[in-house]
């Protein structure tokens, strides 16, 4: 075995191949698509807030991709209509993750669409879901004696909170939880978006 | 290890120390290289095969698509699938519920009075052929357009009225720049002045305007220590989203039993639970009244991708081949909801209808009277209870009682 010439040539060969494939063809086919209708680019705090998204490892419990009925319950479970490529084309890097530890959140914007909401579950996860295996990020608020007139007082069911005084939410929290208020891919589905229609059913005649 | 034991153990050629192994050239034999091929070719061919089978696909999807976005044609396809729900496929009305379109007054008198009340809806007591009727008929001024409109209402004029006119497109767009913005009739006796020789009509109920109590508007609105604002969530007109239920139009029984039974533990919704175990019985009773009172335009839209010919078949006859009723038997024609236990369906969110029906099967809601959305959502399969959902979002939404009380939502945004 001395031929190294060819053995290199096919190997880069392959290589390249694979990077046409799956890389600059993908790549050509979604930049022929225009922004969806409806959907804009984040604001500067919500980017701030995907930076805290990011940073705070949420992709690693909670994915941002609805499946289609077929393929999961998504819908049914209010998490909204599968994704089409064009829906991520501000999230660089994409959150899309997979392990679904947490649910879906590519519409939690929708679903859940309070801030105040947000802040709760964010202090504490357990003052709602008793069950709930999600950790508390306790590190985004501080506690105050009294809230001053610019700060948000997080809503806190009696022996969630401290013994006396408020709990107010850090910027970061206030932004974490604009981008998770942004996040809507409800608007109708291009009519040009690239999708998976599956095949037709052999059986129907076609 | 066959052919060494064939072998004598003294004939064994030891390699030498400079011994190089070295395989010789034995081509890969004719039939594998033949076998490989058909492979080969075989997968090509069920590829483009396929590929065939993915075009009829797409090209099923958008027929369906398409198929969903257009009006059915014609005033008679027009009258099944907008009126016959409610006036029945003969016109002739539920009695004591809904006014028959058959020889009535108003069909009697021309496909514009028809047209006019198709733009408007009704509110209020009406007396048709003898009968005094009170319910509500929403406006179909956002559903179809001016050339469904007259196309509609020349049908029901002809086939109901014996009438012989036919309405023009541009006639509807007239009296839709006319009545645009005047809310609906109020009964019939504002409908009088539109018929000659119409029999007496009922008169308007005189209703009383009751302002909304400072707390429960904070409550509403802003929250308070222990509990979220119900706009943050239900929206600022009631309007719900995905699986936040629209509240705007559900009767105040409803809401109360609903938040008494998150408070007890009987229904489950850890949001619910966590909320309705803040607020005391006379913030219930007066967050129910106003949520039962605002009448909102429908936000929801089939959004589950369900078979929406299906959805209206099970929510107009039911299938009884699944023993399930028909949703309207209970809910009430269109969907409007009957007392605390039945509540309103038309233009609830999709999602959370789906995810109801679904908590049902799954034995996680069981609050339902008798059991009955239980043994009803258990029997309907995954698809059906998406169709369905999408059904009841495709309705116009529990209509106003009076012009006043309509809150919009421009833009498909509100303000809060």
């Amino acid at each position: 075995m001395n031929r190294y010439l060819p053995l290199v040539l096919i190997a880069l060969g392959i290589l390249a191949f694979a990077t046409l494939m799956l890389v600059i063809a993908p790549g050509v086919q979604i930049a022929q698509h225009a922004v969806p209708k409806g959907l804009n680019p984040y604001s500067e705090q919500e980017s701030r807030g995907r930076e805290q998204y990011v940073s705070l490892g949420c992709v690693y419990c909670h994915s941002q991709q609805p499946r289609s009925p077929d393929q999961a319950p998504d819908v049914e479970r209010g998490w909204g209509r599968p994704s089409v490529a064009g829906d991520y084309v501000f999230d660089q890097p994409h959150q899309l993750g997979t392990m679904r530890t947490g649910p879906d959140l590519l519409n939690v914007g929708v679903r859940l669409p309070s801030e105040s909401w947000h802040l709760t579950h964010l202090y504490q996860p357990r003052a709602i879901f008793g069950w709930s295996i999600m950790p508390a990020y306790p590190y985004l608020f501080e506690e105050k004696a009294e809230a001053g007139p610019e700060d948000t007082v997080v809503v806190l069911p009696k022996g969630f909170g401290p013994e006396s005084g408020v709990v107010v939410a850090r910027q970061a929290a206030l932004d974490l939880t604009a981008y998770l208020l942004a996040l809507d891919r409800t608007y109708p589905v291009p009519e040009d978006a690239l999708r998976d229609d599956g095949y037709a059913d052999r059986e129907s005649g076609s | 290890m066959t052919r060494i034991n064939k072998q004598k153990p003294g004939k064994i050629v030891k390699p030498g120390e400079d011994f190089e192994p070295w395989e010789s050239h034995n081509p890969v034999p004719l039939p594998v290289i033949w076998i490989a091929v058909a492979l080969g070719i075989w997968g090509t061919a069920l590829l483009l095969q396929e590929q065939d089978s993915k075009v009829v696909a797409q090209a099923e999807r958008e027929a369906g698509e398409a198929a969903a976005h257009d009006a059915a044609e014609g005033g008679a396809a027009l009258f099944l699938a907008n009126c016959s729900t409610c006036h029945q496929p003969n016109g002739a009305g539920v009695r004591l519920a809904v006014p028959p379109l058959q020889d009535s007054e108003f069909a009697k008198a021309g496909p514009g009075v028809v047209a006019q009340i198709l733009l408007r809806g009704i509110d209020g007591p009406i007396r048709v052929k003898g009968f005094t009727y009170d319910g509500h008929m929403p406006s179909f001024a956002e559903a179809l357009d001016d050339a469904e409109v007259a196309q509609l209402a020349s049908y029901v004029g002809a086939r109901f009225g014996g009438g012989e006119t036919v309405l023009a497109p541009a006639e509807v767009a007239q009296l839709r720049m006319t009545h645009s913005g005047s809310g609906s009739w109020q009964g019939g006796a504002e409908l009088a002045s539109l018929v000659a020789d119409l029999p007496p009509q009922p008169p308007m109920p005189a209703t009383a305007e009751a302002g909304l109590d400072p707390a429960i508007s904070d409550l509403i609105f802003a929250g308070k220590g222990d509990v979220w604002s119900c706009a943050s969530c239900h929206g600022g007109l009631g309007q719900g989203a995905e699986n936040t239920p629209r509240l705007a139009g559900l009767s105040q029984g409803y809401i109360t039993k609903q938040l008494h039974d998150f408070r007890q533990g009987e229904r489950h919704n850890e949001h619910m639970s966590f909320v309705a175990k803040g607020l005391d019985d006379a913030e219930i009773d007066g967050l129910a009244a106003y949520y039962a009172g605002l009448r909102v335009d429908s936000t929801a839209q089939p959004a589950l991708g369900g078979d929406l010919a299906r959805g209206e078949q099970i929510a107009l006859q039911g299938d009884w081949g699944l023993g399930v009723p028909a949703c309207f038997s209970c809910h009430g024609p269109s969907g409007f909801g009957v007392g605390a236990e039945f509540p309103a369906l038309a233009a609830q969110q999709p999602a959370y209808v789906a995810s109801q029906l679904a908590a049902w099967a799954g034995g996680h809601r069981n609050n339902s009277p008798l059991g009955l959305m239980d043994r009803i959502s258990e029997a309907l399969p995954e698809a059906d209870r998406r169709a369905v959902s999408d059904y009841l979002a495709s309705l116009p939404a529990v209509p106003a009682p009076e012009p006043q009380a309509m809150a919009r939502i421009e833009g498909g945004e509100d303000e809060l």
